[in-house]
């Protein structure tokens, strides 16, 4: 096994009296795809949160190739190769394909002191991301709004093309989308990680997790309550996981 | 196919909107020269360009501010407070150069304290500015002890209502304003951080933008082309009232909205502003030359921001559409 990307240990989230998370400790991978799976409020999205520099955790560290890390804001995180595509994507619909992929980290140059879009080096570039993708989406110049869930989905994951990131996070990336569109998504999802890239996704739906996922996760309550290599469970194990059938997860709720 | 566009990314590029109010300065124009025998002279068309002066510069600066999502009801006495510095200081040695470096100054200085309240104090910017809006008044009658500053001297007058090469210096000075809000918005990070912040904070924030920076600098961006609008002010008028101001805030929202920028965020137009203001101008000129009491200006300009705001709510379908969303 390589030396694992990021390594989580012990991470906490709590919002007032609401413990979010608790005690997480994971490892992700360059080149695999994780998938984290779990119920609606497991934690999945503040987990990811935290990754993404979105969230200060209450407690516990990140570290990334043995150094630890502590991000203030996604800035921070996209600066250590972490790129991440929220749920609600982030994107902002008034601006143009283009202005979204590069949103933050703009190519410029500096004329008098003033920093200038370069606007055709970011075309041009938008353009080559987006048909290496097969997006079908001819103009980059179409603001993000005129755009199907696909296509948005699309210009997200330009964008974490785009920074070069060593960490994708997906936060249920197909969920909103027509079944081709989710083919499309899937197939991208493994891109990324033979492109050496490690990829967390997170998904509801589970045989779509078994078609791209290499190791599955599951949360619960907060919790990570299993972790399995997707070769060596199956659907149904992965559901009373999820449900809390499972005499591990049993056992373990048991006594916390 | 991807007919989109982005609208308004040229330094002129006007739509319908744009179109429309161009159309209707013209008709207000004709109209008003059928109605008075006074309105259709030189003399009366630079009356209005020249009324218009300040309020294009704060229009610009606040173009900016509603385009973020941000508002400044505050903006009319804080150009009061700066024409008060530059008169005192014109009172005092009468140098024009040093008055006009007062102007800006003063109205950044201003900017920065409202980015202190609205932007790191975190209170909703409408609530913020009106209580600034109460603090200024306050401070304009105390420092103008109740009377009028009056009898300044000419000197800055005399620098800036000259012509350069033909041109207007008041004309020049909107001109390189005008350029340099367009540049700013269309060409740097910045423009593209503040609509970003305009469409949702939150995104933006997860897109990793310095959003508390952006903010502060719009405010104070603000402030400047207000300090600058009070030199021309003080070069214009030579006295400043008690009054000063005081539908400033109102007449540049109205015309900001009116010239198509979102009173959400997000959306702007620049050459709208322009016309907004500019018809703003023209009706408030026009009523009052066939014979509408100045009393009225108020009013139309209401008037005007609840017709716009009305139009564009029942053209999104926004009461209708929430209906049946809510009902599906
Ligand atoms: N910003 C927040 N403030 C307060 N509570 C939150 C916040 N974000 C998430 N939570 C709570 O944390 C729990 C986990 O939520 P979330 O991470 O969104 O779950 P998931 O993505 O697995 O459905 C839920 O109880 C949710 O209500
Ligand atoms: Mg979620």
């Amino acid at each position: 096994m390589t030396e694992p990307f990021l390594v989580v240990r012990n991470i906490a989230k709590r919002f007032g009296a609401l413990t979010a998370l608790a005690n997480v400790d994971l490892e992700i991978r360059s080149g695999e795809v994780l998938a984290l799976l779990g119920d609606n409020g497991a934690g999945k999205s503040t987990f990811i949160k935290i990754l993404a520099g979105a969230h200060p955790p209450s407690d516990g560290e990140l570290v990334i190739e043995g150094n630890p890390v502590a991000f203030s804001s996604p800035k921070d995180a996209a600066a250590s190769g972490i790129a991440t595509i929220f749920q609600e994507l982030a994107l902002s619909e008034n601006l143009s394909i283009a202005e979204n992929v590069f949103l933050g980290r703009e190519l410029k140059r500096s004329i008098l002191g003033i920093p200038f879009l370069k606007r055709k080096e970011m075309r041009q570039r938008v353009d080559g991301l987006l048909k290496e993708l097969d997006a079908h989406i001819s103009d980059p110049e179409a603001p993000v709004g005129s755009l199907s869930g696909g296509q948005r989905q699309a210009v997200a994951i330009c964008r974490a093309l785009n920074l070069n990131a060593r960490l994708v996070i997906m936060d249920e990336p197909t969920a909103a989308l027509a079944v081709a569109e989710t083919r499309k998504v899937l197939a991208l999802t493994r891109r990324l990680a033979a492109r050496g890239c490690a990829v967390v996704l997170i998904s509801h739906n589970i045989s779509e997790v078994f078609e791209v996922a290499d190791r599955i996760v599951v949360f619960r309550r907060g919790r990570k309550v299993a972790e399995r290599l997707a070769a060596e469970t199956d659907h149904e194990e992965v559901v009373s996981l999820i449900t809390g059938a499972h005499p591990d997860v049993r056992a373990l709720e048991k006594t916390n | 196919m991807n007919a989109v566009r982005l609208i308004g990314d040229g330094v002129f590029s006007m739509n319908g909107r744009e179109w429309s109010l161009l159309v209707a300065c013209l008709l207000a124009i004709v109209i008003f020269s059928v109605a008075s025998p006074h309105y259709a002279t030189s003399g009366n068309a630079a009356t209005v360009l020249r009324n218009s002066v300040e309020l294009l510069l704060i229009g610009l600066g606040m173009t900016l501010l509603l385009a973020m999502g941000g508002i400044d009801v505050s903006i009319g006495i804080v150009m009061g407070l700066a024409a008060i510095a530059i008169g005192r200081v014109l009172g005092a040695d009468g140098n024009p150069l040093l008055a006009i470096v007062v102007g800006p100054l003063v109205g950044a200085l201003l900017g920065c304290v409202t980015a202190a309240v609205v932007v790191l104090g975190r209170v909703p910017a409408i609530v913020g500015t009106l209580g600034l809006l109460g603090v200024y008044r306050t401070a304009v009658f105390v420092l103008l002890g109740g009377q009028w500053l009056s009898g300044l001297p000419s000197s800055l007058t005399n620098l800036l209502a000259t012509s350069v090469l033909g041109v207007p210096v008041p004309a020049l000075a909107i001109a390189v304003a005008y350029l340099a809000v367009w540049l700013a918005l269309r060409r740097t990070p910045y423009g593209l951080h503040l609509l970003a912040i305009g469409n949702s904070e939150e995104k933006a924030r997860l897109s990793g933008i310095p959003v508390i920076k952006v903010r502060f600098i719009t405010f104070v961006i603000s402030g400047v082309l207000t300090g600058i609008a009070a030199t021309f002010y003080v070069a214009t008028y030579r006295n400043v009232e008690m009054t000063i101001g005081s539908t400033l805030a109102l007449d540049a929202i109205a015309a900001v909205i009116l010239g198509g920028t979102s009173i959400l965020g997000g959306r702007c137009s620049l050459i709208g502003t322009v016309l907004g203001v500019l018809l703003l101008r023209i009706l408030q000129n026009g009523l009052l030359l066939i014979g509408v009491p100045s009393l009225w200006q108020p009013v139309v300009t209401g008037v005007l921001i609840i017709g716009v705001l009305g139009f564009e709510a029942v053209c999104n379908g926004l009461p209708l559409g929430r209906f049946q969303r809510a009902r599906a």
